[in-house]
């Protein structure tokens, strides 16, 4: 949904590496003022058993969900995903499922970069002000929670 | 039970991960001496803000009564001393194990505070990974560390990820291992209203470790990520698995992570069968 809007974002390559500082150009804010809007972060895979965690829903609630997954779902494993400030979040559910399982379920975490692109729109049109975007990184974490294969 | 206990404000630690710790299993990495790698054993207090994060617990004792370690699940209701006319005298983390039970002795650990300063620590870490000379000092090999540890917890998880994420990139072929715990942190109260009421809370509060390693990390461990999947980790499960879109039960509308046409399958688990090229 992302795609239309962003015509010069979507046709860069997926294996393009990831630059923290460098790929922003310092852009110039003045004298046109301009809006900063926030984008979602671009796709990401949704199978049954991915959990992403967001800052919105209440702590309960998603922590409630992933265990009925685990419980009442029978997924072996689930995906507990959380981005920037979500994070903390995402992990304190991971180990509150562990936790609660007496040690049944293990914790496996993968941490990402996850590249965001803000909108600059120009407040008044009427100003010579260009629409801009910028990107920007966050970090990610992605952590399987899982019960271990019997050996 | 902390003898020594330093009182400082927040600032960043370089501590190196003493020696008297016994390391079964694997040595990756010969011991590597610091000089000047601060000083061990010290425990850090610093005054803080309140946590309010949700999920966290908290178990308050008096403190006459033992202090005994804090039961794991049972989420307490969660306290709100500081509206109750208390005030936060002293932090401390207590001591939890290693989460690398193999690791050599003489790792560069990090410890992030939510305080510190990312250039500060990756200014730091930075130089001793890549050991440039008259830098380093005292001799210290030229290739610089090959080992290094970021920890973290409570609000400074995300920092501790994002030093992670910059390393990597900066340095590359690192491989990673990243762990989570609960750390328990006691907190002293004590009642603004001159009374002599004291508390003790224990609170536990997620912690990450992430170590970085040029040299090959065992794949078969949890948490383990070969190098060079900043990118990859996403990318290589959509192209394999993008045929199946029937995953998706939701509308796509403006939820968080699925404001895309596709919805791709991605499978976290397949990263670590991965072995390096060794």
């Amino acid at each position: 949904m992302t795609e239309p809007r962003n015509p010069g974002m979507s046709s860069m390559p997926q294996t393009a590496p990831v630059h923290t500082d460098s790929t922003s150009p310092a852009v110039e804010m003045d004298p046109v003022e301009y809006t900063l809007r926030k984008r979602l972060p671009r796709k990401l895979p949704k199978r049954r058993n991915d959990v992403y965690v967001n800052m919105k829903t209440e702590f309960r609630a998603q922590l409630a969900r992933c265990q009925k997954l685990l419980d009442g779902g029978g997924h072996r494993e689930i995906c507990v995903h959380g981005l920037g400030l979500a994070i903390n979040r995402a992990i304190n559910i991971a180990l509150q499922l562990q936790a609660s399982s007496q040690g049944a379920l293990q914790l496996a975490a993968n941490t990402s970069t996850v590249e965001l692109v803000d909108d600059l729109e120009p407040e008044d049109p009427d100003e010579a002000g260009e629409p801009m975007t910028r990107t920007r990184n966050n970090s990610a974490i992605h952590i399987k929670v899982f019960y271990p294969d019997p050996q | 039970m902390f003898p020594g206990c330093g009182v400082l404000s927040g600032q960043n630690q370089y501590l190196t991960r003493d020696a008297v710790r016994p390391h079964p299993g694997l040595e990756v990495n010969g011991p590597i001496q610091m000089e000047n790698g601060g000083t061990p054993g010290t425990c850090p207090v610093y005054h803080d803000q309140t946590y309010s994060n949700a999920g966290q617990q908290a178990v308050v004792y008096n403190v006459s009564s033992p202090l005994k370690p804090t039961p794991l699940p049972v989420p307490p209701p969660a306290l709100k001393l500081g509206q109750e006319g208390f005030k936060k005298v002293c932090r401390t983390e207590e001591d939890s194990p290693c989460p690398f039970p193999g690791l050599a002795s003489g790792v560069l650990e990090m410890r992030v505070k939510e305080g510190s300063k990312i250039r500060n620590l990756m200014g730091f870490a930075m130089t001793r990974m890549q050991g440039e000379t008259g830098v380093s000092g005292g001799g210290v090999s030229g290739g610089g560390l090959r080992q290094v540890v970021f920890t973290g917890s409570g609000r400074a998880v995300t920092k501790t990820i994002t030093c992670a994420e910059i390393m990597k990139r900066k340095v590359g072929s690192l491989h990673q291992l990243t762990k989570l715990q609960y750390k328990v942190v006691k907190e002293v109260w004590e009642s603004s209203e001159g009374g002599t009421s004291e508390m003790t809370v224990h609170r536990t509060v997620p912690s990450i470790s992430v170590l970085l390693s040029k040299d090959p990390l065992d794949p078969q461990e949890p948490g383990y990520q070969p190098p060079e999947t900043l990118s990859a980790l996403w990318d290589e499960r959509e192209g394999i698995e993008s045929a199946t879109q029937a995953a998706c039960k939701r509308p796509l509308g403006p939820l968080p992570y699925s404001g895309f046409p596709h919805c791709k399958r991605v499978c976290l688990g397949e990263g670590v069968s991965v072995h390096p090229p060794h």
